[in-house]
């Protein structure tokens, strides 16, 4: 199967400033992938580049086939939501949606019942004749993803669809990323801070950092190979602690095992990442000490995350 | 055809979202005091009555003109304060399609000026047979500096960092423009003073006006006084499409 995004060694600087550099990546047709980072990491610069809003400095990419010195086409196969998209207050949903289907050359009676369709698709079919000063944050985004779908497109880039919304709002955004991987097959680029939003949705992420690339892959490889587990939280009985500790203690493996703040709570430290949390339960469950919970800590998108922006 | 869409929905934004109606509205209340001034006050009725609607016309082209350039000069920069512009430059239009439909767009509210203008100019005009000369000047000369005017508000607002900053620079350099109509006139006369209003294009276009509605002259006479107001139009419009199509961005200044 072909890549729907192919990025090689993009880099995008202003003077002396490297707002992106060396990014290379693969998106296959109907995945979504979520692109994570830090303020400044370069997502919005990544999105801006790869959509023809700004020319690299360096490197090629090719989306939907379409190479990016042919801006136009690429223009053609592509919908965008923009980081802090503004709408304009005084036009109505319908006709919002009316004018991008006529900028993509669609009859008016085509551009019309798409406006209609597309509306009703995210949920604004009962407000499409309210004026867009009218509309919530929640509403407007869900607007902006409408027209980004408008030309049916083949490749979707939202820059932070969930900023700014309520729980429920975030939920609604990511239900219909869902259903445009799933039900038109499009490959979504969802650029986002909001580490949930990509655990939630995205089957790979990338992730980004000082304009770099930090680390790709699917979720699980990403959380593994930026913060291999090393430590553990568990929880026993009270008063069942001071035998835990000992236990742990006698375990080769374990390097400190020690109390963590609340009655029965424990935390440690392994020696090495693999097979030695196993050893660690091992020794408790050998010893007769029920274990009520146990988390590896540096298993989670999180961990990886910040293991891998955290500035020195 | 993508500058179709996009004049037609900027005529929609421009008329229908009423900021073209309230400008109009702005343009016939000062077209009505200076008409009513020039029929009845003392001191400006004495003006021959070619004079009146001459006086008439200028102040009809130069403020429609201005008109134009206010529009013309919010096109981009609006749009990129507003945050509307990144969904524009998104879709296949060309960002030479969208400079030239805003463009257009905004030498409408010139055509809209000239339209308003003409009953002033029949009831100033009438029964000396100048009704159609002057309305036709009005729209030949009018047509001209609204072009060159709505153009060069254009290169400046897609250059411009901010909207303020567009509006505020094409207002300077039209009242610069207007400098020479008050210079004494001993300081028109001359080679200098010539030189001087056939370069500038708003006094040589005014003067062309002038010649026609107050001296009766053919319109051939005096075509040399065209050559400017023609030269800024066809130029200014050059370079804000090139500039358009080239450097329009997310960014002012040009930078991509």
């Amino acid at each position: 199967m072909s890549a729907a995004i192919e990025a090689r060694g993009v880099e995008k600087r202003y003077g002396s400033l490297v707002a992106l550099a060396d990014l290379s990546f693969e998106a296959e047709v109907g995945e979504i992938l979520g692109v994570l980072g830090p303020n400044g990491a370069g997502k919005t610069t990544a999105i801006r580049v790869l959509t023809t809003i700004l020319s690299p400095t360096r490197g090629s990419f090719e989306i939907a086939g379409s190479s990016h010195d042919r801006p136009a086409e690429i223009r053609r196969v592509i919908g965008v939501l923009p980081e802090s998209a503004g709408y304009p207050e005084r036009q109505t949903g319908e006709e919002y949606l009316r004018y991008h289907a006529r900028l993509y050359g669609r009859s008016r009676s085509g551009a019309r019942a798409a406006a209609r369709e597309l509306l009703r698709e995210v949920g604004l079919g009962e407000r499409k004749g309210s004026l867009i000063s009218t509309y919530s944050r929640g509403m407007r985004q869900r607007l902006g993803i409408a027209r980004a779908l408008v030309n049916e497109p083949r490749v979707v880039f939202l820059d932070e669809p969930t900023l700014g919304l309520d729980p429920a709002g975030q939920r609604q955004i990511l239900s219909t990323v869902r259903r445009i991987a799933g039900d038109r097959g499009a490959t979504v680029l969802l650029c986002t801070h909001l580490l949930a939003d990509v655990e939630e949705t995205c089957s790979r992420v990338l992730i980004l950092n000082g304009g770099r690339v930090a680390a790709q892959g699917t979720v699980a490889e990403v959380a593994r190979q930026a913060a291999a587990p090393r430590s553990a939280r568990l929880r026993v009985s009270p008063e069942q602690a001071d035998r835990a500790i000992a236990a742990l203690g006698a375990v080769p493996e374990v390097e400190t095992a020690a109390a963590d703040g609340r009655p029965g709570l424990l935390r440690i430290t392994l020696a090495q990442a693999e097979g030695h949390a196993e050893s660690a339960l091992r020794a408790l469950l050998d010893g007769g000490i029920p274990v009520l919970s146990y988390e590896l800590e540096g298993a989670r998108l999180s961990d990886a995350f910040l293991a891998m922006t955290e500035r020195p | 055809m993508g500058w179709r869409v996009v004049t037609a929905q900027e005529l929609r934004d421009l008329w229908l979202g009423g900021r073209g109606l309230v400008l109009s509205f702005a343009f016939s209340l000062l077209l009505s005091v200076i008409a009513y001034l020039v029929a009845t006050n003392h001191a400006l009725n004495f003006l021959e009555q070619r004079e009146s609607v001459n006086l008439t016309l200028q102040v009809a082209i130069a403020v429609g003109a201005l008109l134009a350039l206010l529009v013309g000069a919010d096109a981009v920069s609006g749009e990129r304060e507003r945050g509307t512009l990144e969904s524009l430059l998104l879709t296949p239009v060309s960002r030479f399609e969208i400079t030239l439909g805003k463009l257009l767009a905004a030498l409408s509210l010139w055509l809209a000026a000239l339209v308003l203008t003409v009953p002033y100019v029949w009831f100033l005009g009438r029964g000396v047979g100048l009704v159609g000369d002057a309305v036709l000047s009005g729209l030949l000369v009018g047509t001209l500096l609204a072009v060159f005017l709505a153009s060069f508000g254009v290169l400046i607002s897609v250059f411009a960092s901010s909207n303020r900053v567009s509006l505020s620079l094409s207002l300077l350099v039209l009242l610069a423009l207007f400098v020479p109509t008050q210079l004494p006139s001993s300081a028109q006369q001359g080679w200098a003073g010539d030189l001087l209003l056939r370069l500038n294009p708003m006094t040589a276009g005014e003067h062309y006006v002038g010649k026609i509605v107050t001296n009766g002259h053919a319109w051939s006479v005096d075509l040399a006084w065209l050559l400017s107001p023609a030269l800024a139009a066809a130029v200014f419009t050059a370079a804000a499409l090139v500039a358009g199509g080239r450097f329009m961005g997310l960014r002012g200044g040009g930078s991509q």
